[in-house]
């Protein structure tokens, strides 16, 4: 194998042939023309990755193989990009990382981890590749790690090095199972709960407290909530028959990030009647002065078009406008 | 001998160990807070390097989740002594260099001590709960070090808050172990006689 630099000049001699020996060159199994040759010698300029392949090289009369080599044109390494991480504190952390741009031939990766003077070892995972896993030995220790990750490759070399204490890069999984379900009877809650992410090994003796994100699906702006303990809250000021989108996030109740937020979920409040909602058959909601537990009119489809009084902004299905005036009766 | 587990006990130490988490968390807070102010009067770089100071106990510990209830709560309160020598060597040389021209830092440094004094109660609490005989201070503390340069106290003084926070957190840690129901055998993380 013979590896060259996207760019390079590249001269090919045919083995022992002399300079101006008849040869004939092939790159895959195709003539390579003429024009490329100086004398036996092939020359690429400029070489780009399409130019990689098997070359031969036969002598002109005979087709005796006379050279033979598989060129893989590539880039030296660019600077790896490292990430440390523990998502199973107290357990130990993983690096993992990559390359931000490709080279196009094999890499070699050699990690190193310094504890003060101690060198660790950083056991490479299966899967995925770029990735290692070290076990703490100590912990609640101010001396801080020292990860340096080098790359190599045929074409040159690279590293980078991460310095960083033990609390620093405690940042678990996001929560998991996240459910969230109406409230019966309760048209402005909405019950969440989740669990612990799996990979955090002892939430008794390390618990996480959590971050309550959620918005109807027709604003942008979100509300938060922060719990210090438990699984499960109750969002209680829900706009009635509103599609919520809701997603929670952890941390460390001590040390450490927050977590990527959890895969989202979507609910509504629980309304008088259970019905499709239908972005149509919108109906102005409207408050009693009287009470705060008023059920605004649900934005749920309860009429039939042909049912319906007026017309444009203020039509009015007649149903609901029984619904109204009996709610209307009752709290005044 | 571990005392028998009557339901006051369990109810007292759980009581003491909750509170003692609750304090271990706004110590943890308030050196941390410290540490800022501190840093910049002294006129320190915050990411400077502390070689470990001696008389300064390290929160480090290797196999911290095979500890008994009884090893975490002696080495909290050998640490916890330690400190509140440290941090009252710390107001002494405060006040000698800066007199009244630093009341903030001062101030903020009797709070913290006033905590770890606190903290220091809570934990021999705990181990006469437990009918364990107190160690007395007499070897605890350090013995009284050379008179450091102005700018090794200061250094010094950085390598004990950081010291401390560490604690905080394991302290913590240790709390909620104890406060763990565990089975009665002499390696139960909770409090337990070591073998």
């Amino acid at each position: 194998v013979q590896y060259e630099r996207v760019g390079a000049d590249v001269t090919m001699k045919c083995g022992s042939m002399d300079w101006d020996a008849a040869v004939t060159w092939t790159v895959n199994g195709t003539d390579i023309d003429e024009s490329r040759l100086n004398g036996s010698y092939l020359i690429l300029k400029n070489v780009d990755l399409s130019q990689s392949g098997q070359y031969f090289c036969y002598e002109g009369s005979s087709w005796h193989l006379k050279y033979q080599t598989y060129l893989r044109v590539g880039t030296p390494p660019k600077e790896p990009v490292l990430m440390c991480r523990s998502n199973n504190y107290p357990k130990g952390f993983y690096c993992s990382w990559h390359l931000p741009t490709p080279t196009y031939i094999p890499n070699t990766f050699n990690i190193s981890v310094i504890h003060g003077t101690k060198d660790m070892v950083c056991e490479k995972d299966a899967v995925p590749k770029n990735r290692c896993h070290i076990r703490y030995l100590q912990l609640f220790s101010t001396v801080k790690y020292k990860v340096t990750l080098t790359v190599t490759n045929a074409l040159g070399k690279n590293f980078t090095t991460l310095t960083f204490d033990e609390f620093a890069i405690v940042k678990p999984d996001p929560p998991e199972s996240v459910v969230a379900k109406p409230v019966p009877n309760n048209p402005r809650r909405l019950e969440v709960s989740w669990q612990n992410p799996s990979s955090w090994p002892d939430p008794e003796s390390f618990p996480l407290k959590f971050f309550l994100r959620y918005r109807p699906l027709i604003l942008d702006q979100w509300q938060h909530v922060e719990l210090s303990d438990g699984t499960s809250h109750t969002i209680t000021d829900a706009y009635a028959g509103k599609e919520y989108i809701i997603q929670v996030a952890a941390k460390d109740s001590d040390i450490g990030t927050w977590s990527d937020w959890s895969v989202a979920v979507h609910a509504t409040p629980w309304t008088e009647e259970p019905k499709h909602l239908t972005t149509e058959a919108q109906i102005t909601e409207t408050t009693s002065a009287s009470t705060s537990s008023f059920m605004a009119p649900p934005t749920t489809k309860i009429c039939d078009k042909g049912a319906v009084v007026g017309s444009g902004a203020v039509a009015v299905c007649w149903t609901a406008g029984l619904v109204v005036a009996a709610y209307s009766v009752l709290f005044i | 001998m571990a005392a028998a587990d009557s339901p006051s006990t369990a109810l007292r130490r759980r009581d003491l160990c909750s509170r003692g988490i609750r304090l271990a968390g706004k110590m943890r807070a308030d050196v941390v807070d410290l540490l800022d102010v501190y840093v910049e009067q002294q006129g320190l770089d915050a990411s400077a390097s502390v070689a470990a100071v001696e008389g300064v106990p390290l929160a480090a510990v290797e196999r911290w989740d095979e500890q008994t209830g009884t090893q975490r709560l002696l080495e909290n309160l050998a640490a916890y002594r330690a400190f509140r020598a440290l941090l009252a060597q710390m107001l002494e040389e405060q006040r000698e260099q800066l007199g009244e021209a630093d009341a903030g830092l001062g101030r903020a440094l009797a709070a913290v001590l006033l905590q770890v004094s606190a903290f220091t109660y809570h934990l021999e609490e705990l181990l006469r709960l437990e009918s364990r005989g107190i160690p007395g201070e007499e070897g605890d503390g350090p013995p009284p070090p050379p008179r450091l340069s102005l700018f090794e106290q200061k250094l010094r003084g950085l390598g004990v808050l950081r010291e401390l926070a560490q604690w905080a957190v394991r302290s913590a840690r240790d709390l909620r172990q104890l406060a763990k129901p565990g089975p009665a055998t002499g390696t139960a993380p909770g409090l337990a006689e070591s073998p």
